[in-house]
């Protein structure tokens, strides 16, 4: 086992396949514990500034990347051979990367993904395309609290590897971890990648929350109602609910939250100075997770017929033009139900 | 099949085995303190004492085991460590060779000879004396239909070992297999078959020969479960062929499994592992899934009330059923012959123990149909790695995979529909009660308009229709008719005719222009062959579906 940790090789024992923000952050993170490592760019110019001169001025400028990460635009020569894959790919180009893995991987490899998203019209989480499209079994997800920009400043974090194969957290944790970083695990691997997913929803209406000056009682009524739909929708899928309390959920929830620069809060606020969805993406310049990930929980949430008030009123916002001041009356004269949900109750009953 | 030679070494490399298990504490990890061979040793006397208390006094082999047992007690606190490992030894030995039975040659050549018009007979319902006499019998194979992935089976049988895992719905279903096998030119399959199989009148004297182990479900004795688990896993590195019923135990609701049990399911990714690290020239081990669909069901009645009676929680084992009285039998084939019903047993697509399929020349094939080396899932650095954490998820994926060809696979009979659109109908009618409330509530003076099951038909007919067409499940052949016609006259009469022929009372009858139903336990049984399919927007009913898999994985 000491084979896979040790860096006195040179040929990189691990790759990360997707050189946005947090992809070369993990890069980054692997590479300053020692590990030579593979950076996979699908922009030649992109991968050219990295290898050279150490630099993603598109996505982490200013910083200095380590010296242990070498990039290439080349799939092929990232992923052969390879014991360990790291993929941090958008939601919705995720399929299409794993469709060109396919013909690369092989059995013996491992694979964690950090994307947080689902697949538009298909609801698949990565981990599921990822089955799909590749030979790949032993796999699993990275999720939590984790800005980039903070973890490339060196300042403390903590974060969940999930997955049903024990090697696979324990290989992907001894690449990741240093004195900066704690490593959680999770066999529940449904539960943390639907938490890093619907968590964007909530932003969004903590993003109104804030523009609209609520105070801060209402943000945290917000967050913990938030929690609880984000729970209930993840029993329904299959998750456990004590996930949920981890830095996967709630962890993740109080971030995304917190912080007025993530792309979901943005939007929100932007709703609610009564820019319309399409003027609030051009003014942020991207797409923010939550506007899609509203969407899917909205379209699952009424297949499952699993009651979400707030993530409703978001999707109602953001898509249907519902005005903010509206949707916030609609929830506080809704009828109060209890405090913590029963079918939380019984589910975390049911896997103690 | 295994000679006589072969059966010994298995019993004695099973034995070897869990002896090392059992001697090397540190691989199970398990209340995280080592055992002690005493402790082990304890614990199979305490559990085979509660089972011998409440067996019958005079029984010859009670009497056997108690004495065995006693002499084990007797010489446990007086001996050293390495006198506990042959005590040990000699209790797995003992289980191993009951386990594989009392096997002998010339029987089975016998019954090689013999067996297939010998299963023949007893599924035609006649006595082997009868066949001896050589008179006419009705021709099986004119009412079982083997379809389905076929073609391939022959070729792999000579890559690797098969396992075959068939839904299971009836006892009838093993004689089922073993006549199927034989009519695909495959060498006979060994399954563990209940005890009350060998003590059944009917076939228990054949049981042996036909390739069965012994499953002695009121053992509950670890050690013994390990033994059985490490049997069937040998017999497979041996080269056996095998046959896994891999739900554990008969449907009792009727619908098809929609969880398996893991741990005989296991014994594919264990023997395939051991298979390499031996060396073995053809490691390969190839699941095959299958689906057993009758018309009508031997034991119905009975494991109906079993499911209503513990809803799920079944007993387990059933010994006095439908399938040890002979007229029940009798009944019920003469049934099958008299109004010409089809069994169908369908193959679905074979299977490495990963749960990916596998082409007709053995080789594994990716989602997307690549070819890949299994092998890998079980190295670390190109060693092979033993991890059973690692190999419990595969065989997860093995189980969905399965259960995934149960469903698609699965074969539609009128009955079926029949009973499905009735128990709707019913359903929909008295949307306030619950399940049992509802089957209280059915009795014969209730009845349903004849057009409007027909309309309720014709819907289920264009659902079935279109999910056959997306390869969802299978139609038997007067359903595939009736759908593509949009004709239901036909389906309803053939599905009346089964109804009225073999249970004790008519599950449906009709009395001119209304159909009564008479026994709503068995409409339910019937109609949930239909169940977790979403069909007419019904809900799933006894299906479990959900995490349950990943609870108890």
């Amino acid at each position: 086992m000491a084979d896979d940790t040790t860096s006195d090789e040179t040929t990189p024992r691990v790759s990360v396949l997707g050189a946005g923000n947090w992809g070369t952050t993990i890069a980054h993170l692997i590479g300053s514990n020692g590990f030579p490592v593979t950076l996979w760019a699908r922009n030649r110019e992109l991968a050219a500034e990295i290898d050279e001169r150490h630099q993603n001025s598109r996505y982490l400028p200013g910083l200095s990347l380590s010296d242990n990460i070498r990039a290439t635009a080349d799939l092929a020569a990232a992923v052969r051979d390879v014991p360990l894959l790291f993929l941090v790919v958008p939601s919705q180009a995720f399929r299409s990367v794993c469709e060109q893995l396919g013909e690369l991987v092989r059995p013996s490899q491992l694979a964690v993904h950090a994307t947080k998203g689902i697949e538009l019209v298909t609801y698949k989480r990565m981990t599921q395309i990822v089955l799909e499209e590749t030979c790949l079994r032993q796999i699993g997800v990275l999720s939590g609290p984790n800005i980039a920009r903070e973890m490339v400043e060196g300042k403390p974090a903590g974060t969940v590897l999930a997955s049903r194969f024990p090697r696979v957290i324990e290989v992907a944790r001894a690449h990741l971890k240093s004195p900066q970083l704690r490593v959680y695990s999770n066999t529940d691997v449904v539960g943390v990648e639907l938490g890093g997913t619907l968590k964007n929803i909530i932003a969004i209406a903590a993003g109104m929350a804030t523009q609209m000056d609520l105070g801060e009682n209402a943000k945290s009524l917000l967050i913990t109602r938030g929690l609880s739909e984000i729970a209930r929708l993840g029993v329904a899928l299959g998750a456990d609910p004590m996930t949920f309390s981890g830095l996967a959920g709630i962890g993740d929830l109080m971030v995304t939250c917190a912080s007025p620069i993530s792309r979901n809060h943005r939007v929100g606020a932007a709703l609610a100075r009564g820019l319309s969805l399409a003027e609030a993406i051009e003014s942020l310049g991207m797409v923010a997770e939550g506007v899609k990930a509203c969407k899917i929980a909205y379209e699952l949430t009424t297949q499952l017929k699993i009651r979400s008030p707030l993530m409703h009123g978001v999707y109602r916002v953001v898509h249907e033009g519902l005005d903010p001041r509206a949707g916030l009356g609609e929830l506080m004269a809704a009828a109060v139900q209890d405090d913590i949900d029963p079918t939380l109750v019984r589910a975390a009953a049911k896997g103690a | 099949m295994l000679s006589v030679e072969q059966v010994a070494q298995v019993v004695s490399e099973v034995t070897g085995r869990i002896i090392e298990r059992v001697s090397a504490p540190t691989l199970g990890l398990q209340a995280g303190r080592a055992r002690s061979l005493a402790e082990t040793i304890n614990e199979t006397l305490w559990w085979e004492q509660d089972r011998l208390s409440k067996a019958d006094p005079t029984d010859e082999e009670t009497i056997a085991d108690k004495q065995f047992y006693a002499d084990i007690r007797r010489q446990l606190p007086r001996v050293s460590e390495a006198e506990q490992r042959r005590l040990l030894e000699r209790i797995v030995h003992r289980y191993a060779n009951e386990i594989a039975g009392r096997f002998s040659p010339t029987f089975y050549n016998l019954a090689a000879r013999v067996g297939p018009p010998m299963l023949s007979a007893l599924l035609t319902g006649l006595s082997p004396r009868r066949l001896l006499e050589r008179e006419t019998i009705p021709r099986l194979e004119q009412h079982v239909i083997i379809e389905g992935e076929i073609a391939n089976l022959g070729r792999l049988r000579e890559r690797g070992t098969l396992v075959v895992t068939p839904t299971h719905s009836s006892n009838l279903d093993s004689l089922v297999i073993g006549f199927a096998v034989h009519a695909l030119g495959l060498p006979p399959l060994t399954y563990g078959a209940g005890l009350n199989l060998f003590r059944n009148p009917i076939v228990g004297k054949f049981m042996h020969n036909l390739g069965a182990y012994t499953v002695d479900r009121r053992k509950r004795d670890p050690l013994y479960k390990q033994t059985l688990k490490a049997y069937a896993s040998v017999s497979l590195e041996f080269g056996q062929d095998n046959l896994f019923f891999p739900g554990g135990t008969r449907s009792r609701s009727g619908a098809i499994e929609r969880t398996l049990k893991k741990g005989l399911l296991g014994c594919s990714v264990s023997a395939y592992r051991n298979n390499l690290i031996r060396g073995r020239a053809k490691p390969d081990i190839y699941v095959v899934p299958c689906t057993i669909s009758y018309p009508l069901v031997l034991e119905a009645s009975t494991l109906i009330e079993d499911w209503l009676a513990e809803a799920g929680k079944s007993r387990y084992i059933i010994v006095d059923d439908e399938f040890s009285r002979w007229e029940r039998w009798l009944d019920f084939l003469r049934g099958i012959f008299s109004l010409d019903l089809k069994i169908h047993i369908r193959f679905g697509h074979a299977l490495d123990p990963f749960g990916n399929e596998v082409d007709g020349d053995g080789a594994s094939r990716d989602p997307r149909g690549r070819p890949i080396d299994p092998r890998g899932y079980l190295e670390v650095d190109g060693e092979l790695v033993e991890d059973p954490i690692r190999d419990a998820e595969y065989t997860r994926s093995l189980e969905q995979r399965i259960l995934r060809e149960f469903s698609t696979e699965n074969v539609v009979h009128p009955t079926h529909v029949l009973a499905f659109a009735c128990f709707e109908l019913l359903r929909r009618g008295r949307p306030e009660l619950d399940l049992y409330r509802l089957l209280g509530s059915v009795g014969p003076e209730q009845s349903l308009a004849m057009p409007e099951v027909e309309r309720e038909i014709v819907a289920l007919l264009d659902e079935l229709d279109q999910r056959t067409r997306a390869d969802q499940i299978r139609l038997s052949t007067v359903v595939g008719e009736a759908a593509a016609r949009a004709e239901v006259a036909e389906l309803v009469r053939a599905a009346l005719r089964s109804f009225g022929t073999y249970h004790a009372k008519a599950v449906v009858e009709r009395r001119g222009v209304r159909l009564h139903v008479c026994d709503a336990k068995l409409l339910f049984y019937y109609r949930n062959h239909l169940d977790g399919y979403g069909l007419r927007g019904a809900p799933t009913l006894v299906s479990s579906i959900g995490s349950g898999g990943a609870r108890h994985g």
